[in-house]
């Protein structure tokens, strides 16, 4: 009994560490901080600007689309250099290998192509 | 200067072995590609290449099962036993009973039809994947691929806002178990200095001045995992998340999804912590316990029948959860207990969902009430639900009895103190179970049907076919136990 | 020895005919009201046939010895095996549950309760029957469990479909209750699985009735074996009912349709005291004696307790209910001497109890079905205005309380007689005083019976009902009543005919207990 209380008291320790810590931190700023609100403290920043309008505002969903486009080439190149820098030693066989990955991912610009996202209006 | 010395070996490639996930992967890319060349028009075909893709890698699955041996690829890291071919299986006849629970539901309902199929078929890839994985690497990729697509199938209904949240929260929720998961998983690599499972169980067991780290490791993959399989108390998103999903889709993530969690702790439990039991152990009593009692009590509270059977299946899980608590103590019945409960697990929770679609179609509405007088207007659906109540229920000789009995076994079989008060647990929880699935037999036999409108329910024919499955299932496991239990013994896959 | 030939088949027909029939219902469309009825007649005739060629076939010198035996493979893995056969005890149990069934079908031509549905009804009845017969014929524990547990759901439904106005409330009751029951009750069958081992040491893991007897609890705590009693205790007391477990019995009876009264009262409670004799007290006889006390005591609290509930009844139906809890009093007091005589007592009252309890269940749905209200205040007259089903009814309170000469004798009187004398373990003084309080009892069951009787039948109709016309009992009725009165009379003229199949296996049993 006391090993598995032992073992678990590490978990205890943990957890009372992770809540300690975020206690502390914003203890300790609390404590250091000078208080003093005013209106255009309480403000949202807008680089400077007084702010305008609502704070509920929406962005183009295609803007999301090309992020989403572009992390998967990101990726896609991160695998291709260390390959590249590689593929005389892995031959034929990494030759194909990286055509099939390409061909997948081909696959879903293709996709992405053919339902209209790349066309921008 | 090192790194031409690091020589390049081509792993060694076991086509057979690797088939089932290629005729997956392949099919999953044609639909695509169909999808790509005729959009809209393909629409029509989707469901059947879908379905007749599962059944298509049904082939190697059977055709590996037929020559029996033991496969072994990447250094240990995707290895195909009779274990991992059983659930393999299993993943595909859910999926495709989930196909034929979609078809009618997705085409109605003008969804994007191409993408639902092949997200799906993306989805069991992963799963697929995820019981041969022996690998914390393989594993978590496995993982995430089939959570991805589920993630957005959850929110496939675009126009409903529960389905938003569902596919919101589902996310939110499973991103958060992945980074916990993975921090366990750092936690375990750093002790180990491994990432494959025998080599872990191996370091584990003489990594005796590490003991607080390892604990503190264990501890976040299996909490993370609890995220996965919706164990209380990290079963909070899963009610949600089912009522607001599309039907089918409920029916997946609560029957595959699930057991993909279940199918990891397997591995994880038996053989990466098998050194710890320990601390394996009495995590998984206190979330059994837990995870029964509370699904239970919420289940007996709900009005309607989608949440009633997500509770259901909290509770469901906290069963299967049960013989982990005797891993250590009774490892061969508490695999055998476990696996055998999933199987039975599956066919009896899809049937249940085909027949709130069916229902569904003509009322309406997922109240529980709106199943008054069921019997007296569609009497075949009506004996279907109540083989399914009763299979979840225990009652023999429907086939959920058998998965209880092999819990209650496997609990006893410690012959420890704990294993005995855990069963007597499960057994106050299967009689509470029954009040609430006493509900919907309540209303479909003893009730009468609302306005007096009993026109007859069209079932489709899709739907009858996954109705009759799943009830011959259901039924067949419980007169011949046999059938399911023999797939559960797994002694040997374990043999350590 | 293994059955062969036809007799290898005969345990499984008695078992599988009638579920067989309600299959070949499930495919005939449901408006064929008279093709079902005939199926399921057919079937459960076929069953009984069955049934009577065991009882031709069945070598009487030998009634211990289990006889028909089929012992196959089924669940290899936890090593549960088909395993049915008859014996001595079985016997009388078995052919209670065959005649009975086939009779309600008849009773049933006629009285299809509301909402109607005679395919659904009739097709409940025979699952029902596969139940209650696999039950008095396994002997494998697994076995046991999932025939007691399949008459649960079409029990559930025949109350929550077809019963009175609290119906819905009485079909859950009656559910939860004996689901808490088995639920605990498989808990101790998969304990003995675990802790039974042969004398070398070796764990037998079976759950063989015949192998566990054997062992008999050898060489275990008597702490672990009274906690593995009391889980089967759970189990079959619930069933039986026993005091204070009976609450669901009164709710569910007064609200079953009168067919689901009749098989409950005469077969399903059966299925607890049977289990008793025949799982509980041999395999674990050294808990047996420590629980022995209890049981009498709890036996005895029923049969004052069902006994006063009756004095207080307005509801002939209910009234009948409580006196079955009286009842189950006496059987289970005859069980707790744990002597040759009171469990022979035991099972003749399981019989005569089913009888009796089976005819007077009949009859008051009968008589509710001409008067619409089985309240005794409203009713009168019976005699003047139905005269046959009056001095049926006579005849079946008077077999009720015990009288010499009907089966009814033959169940209370050798309990009462073998609590004098209990087995050594067991305290000579204690059971003396149960055997007071239980012929008290009997006291008071001629007391309520008569009441009830003179109340009902006696005088004139009241004002409410003399101008109705009441028909007298008819054709069906005679069909399904007759065998009923006859048999009451044969077993009570004649009780050697069970007393003698089950004197041999009872003292089997004993002989664990030195009595």
């Amino acid at each position: 009994m006391s090993e598995l209380v032992r073992s678990y008291l590490t978990v205890a320790i943990f957890a009372a560490a992770a809540v300690g810590l975020v206690g502390l931190l914003l203890g300790i700023s609390r404590i250091l901080r000078p208080q003093r609100p005013s209106v255009s403290k309480q403000m949202a920043y807008e680089s400077g600007v007084d702010p305008e309008g609502g704070d509920w505002a929406q962005s183009q969903i295609r803007y999301y689309v090309f992020a989403v486009l572009f992390v998967i080439f990101d990726v896609e190149a991160v695998f291709i250099f260390p390959w590249a820098v590689r593929l005389e030693v892995y031959g034929l066989f990494g030759l194909i290998e990286m055509f099939i990955f390409i061909a997948i991912l081909a696959l879903g610009l293709g996709y992405a192509w053919r339902k209209g996202v790349l066309r921008w209006v | 200067m090192e790194l031409a010395m690091l020589a390049f070996e081509r792993p060694a490639i076991d086509w057979h072995a690797f088939a089932p996930e290629l005729v997956l992967l392949a099919v999953g890319s044609i639909l695509t590609l169909i999808d790509i060349v005729y959009n809209e028009r393909a629409r029509r075909v989707m469901p059947a290449l879908a379905a007749v893709g599962l059944l298509a890698t049904l082939v190697p699955v059977l055709t590996l099962a037929v020559d029996g041996a033991d496969r072994s690829m990447f250094d240990g890291a995707f290895v195909v036993d009779d274990m991992a071919l059983t659930l393999k299986a299993l993943f595909l006849i859910s999926g495709f009973v989930v196909v034929l629970l979609s078809v009618d539901y997705i085409r109605d309902g003008d969804y994007h039809e191409n993408e639902y199929y092949s997200l799906l078929l993306a989805s069991l890839l992963g799963m697929v994947l995820i019981a041969s994985s022996r690998d914390l690497i393989t594993m978590f990729i496995a993982l995430e691929l089939l959570s991805i697509p589920a993630y957005m199938l959850a929110a496939w209904r675009k126009g409903g806002a529960t389905s938003n949240e569902a596919g919101l929260k589902y996310y939110l929720m499973g991103v958060f178990a992945s980074a916990i998961m993975l921090y366990g998983m750092s936690l375990i690599f750093g002790v180990s200095g491994s990432t494959q499972f025998d080599a872990i169980r191996v370091a584990l067991d003489t990594g005796g001045d590490s003991a607080p780290m390892v604990t503190l490791g264990i501890l976040f993959v299996l909490v993370g995992f609890g995220f996965k399989v919706s164990a209380v108390p990290f079963h909070t998103w899963a009610p949600d998340v089912y009522e607001g999903s599309p039907t089918p889709i409920t029916a997946f993530l609560a029957v595959a999804a699930k057991a993909a969690g279940f199918v990891a702790l397997l591995q994880l439990v038996f053989v990466a912590f098998s050194g710890r039991y320990d601390v394996v152990e009495p995590f998984f009593w206190i979330m059994a316990a837990l995870t029964m009692t509370v699904g239970n009590l919420m289940a007996l509270r709900q009005t309607n029948i989608v949440r009633m059977l997500a509770y259901s299946g909290v509770a469901q899980g906290g069963f299967m959860l049960a013989p982990f608590a005797v891993a250590g103590q009774a490892t061969d019945s508490a695999i055998q207990a476990i696996v055998t409960y999933l199987i039975i697990y599956a066919f009896m929770n899809l049937g249940a969902f085909a027949v709130v679609l069916a229902v569904a179609k003509k009322t309406r509405s997922g109240e529980i009430s709106s199943y008054a007088g069921l019997f007296s207007y569609a009497p075949g659906l009506a004996v279907a639900m109540t083989v399914f109540m009763a299979a979840l229920a225990g009652i023999p000789p429907a086939g959920g009895w058998v998965a209880k009995l092999l819990v209650w076994r496997a609990l006893l079989d410690a012959s420890s103190v704990q294993g005995t008060v855990l069963a007597v647990v499960v057994a106050f929880n299967a009689v509470l179970a029954f009040s609430y699935y006493a509900k919907v037999l309540r209303e479909m036999w003893m009730s009468d049907a609302p306005d007096g409108d009993t026109s007859p329910v069209s079932v489709s024919g899709t739907l009858t076919l996954a109705l009759g499955l799943t009830v011959l299932a259901t039924l067949a496991f419980g007169v011949f136990p046999q059938l399911a239990a023999r797939f559960g013994d797994f002694s040997a896959s374990f043999a350590l | 020895m293994q059955a062969t030939g036809f007799d290898a088949w005969a345990v499984s027909l008695v078992v599988f005919l009638p579920l067989l029939g309600a299959l070949v219902m499930l495919a005939v469309p449901s408006k064929e009201e008279e093709t079902h009825k005939l199926i399921a007649l057919v079937s459960s005739l076929g069953a009984l046939a069955a049934g009577i060629y065991i009882l031709v076939q069945f070598d009487y010198d030998n009634t211990s010895e289990l006889q028909f035996l089929v012992d196959k493979s089924w669940i290899d893995v936890i090593n549960s095996r088909f395993i049915v056969g008859v014996d001595g005890l079985s016997l009388p149990m078995l052919i209670l549950s065959l005649v009975v069934v086939p009779l309600c079908i008849v009773y049933s031509w006629q009285h299809i309760p509301e909402p109607g549905n005679p395919k659904a009804f009739l097709m409940l009845i025979l699952v029902l029957a596969t139940g209650m017969n696999g039950t008095f014929v396994s002997h494998d524990l697994i076995l046991f469990f999932v025939f007691f547990e399949i008459v649960l759901l079409p029990m559930y439904f025949m109350i929550g479909v077809w019963g009175g106005p609290e119906r819905k409330y009485a079909s859950l009751k009656f559910f939860l209750f004996t689901l808490f029951g088995s639920a605990l009750m498989i808990l101790s069958f998969l304990a003995l699985f675990f802790v039974a081992e042969d004398p070398s040491g070796t764990a037998l893991n079976t759950f063989d009735m015949r192998a566990l007897s054997q062992w008999a609890g050898a060489g275990l705590s008597l702490t672990t074996a009274v906690v593995i009693f009391g889980g089967m205790f759970m189990g079959f007391g619930i069933k039986v009912p026993m005091f204070p477990f009976h609450t669901w019995l009164p709710d569910a009876h007064t609200q079953a349709p009168t067919v689901g009264s009749v098989i409950l009262a005469a077969v399903l409670l059966k299925l607890g005291t049977y289990g008793f004799i025949r799982i509980a007290l041999p395999i674990l006889p050294r808990a047996a004696e420590q629980w022995a006390p209890w049981i009498g005591l709890l036996a005895v609290i029923g049969i004052i307790y069902g006994a006063l509930g009756c004095l207080a009844q307005t509801d002939m139906k209910r009234l009948i209910a409580f006196s079955s809890v009286a009842h189950m009093g006496y059987v289970m007091l005859g069980i707790s001497t744990l002597t040759t005589l009171g469990i022979n007592a035991a099972v003749f009252g399981m019989v005569a109890h089913g009888l009796i309890t089976g005819i007077l269940f009949f009859v008051a749905g009968s008589v509710k079905e001409r008067y619409h209200t089985l309240e005794i205040a409203r009713l009168g007259g019976l005699l003047k205005a139905a005269p046959r089903m009056g001095w049926i009814l006579g005849f079946a309170t008077m077999a009720s309380l015990g009288l010499p000469g009907l089966a009814g004798f033959w169940g209370e009187f050798p309990a009462i007689l073998a609590a004098y004398q209990p087995a050594p373990a067991l305290s000579e003084e204690l059971f003396r005083v149960y055997m007071v309080i239980a012929a008290l009892g009997t006291v008071l069951a001629a007391g309520y019976l008569l009441w009830l009787y003179q109340r009902t039948a006696f005088g004139e109709p009241t004002e409410e009902f003399a101008d109705l016309e009441i028909a007298d009992v008819n054709q069906y009725e005679w069909l399904a009543w007759t065998p009923f009165l006859l048999a009451i009379l044969a077993f009570g003229v004649y009780p050697n005919l069970i007393f003698s199949l089950t004197d041999d296996t009872v003292g089997n049993i004993v002989s664990a207990f030195g009595g």
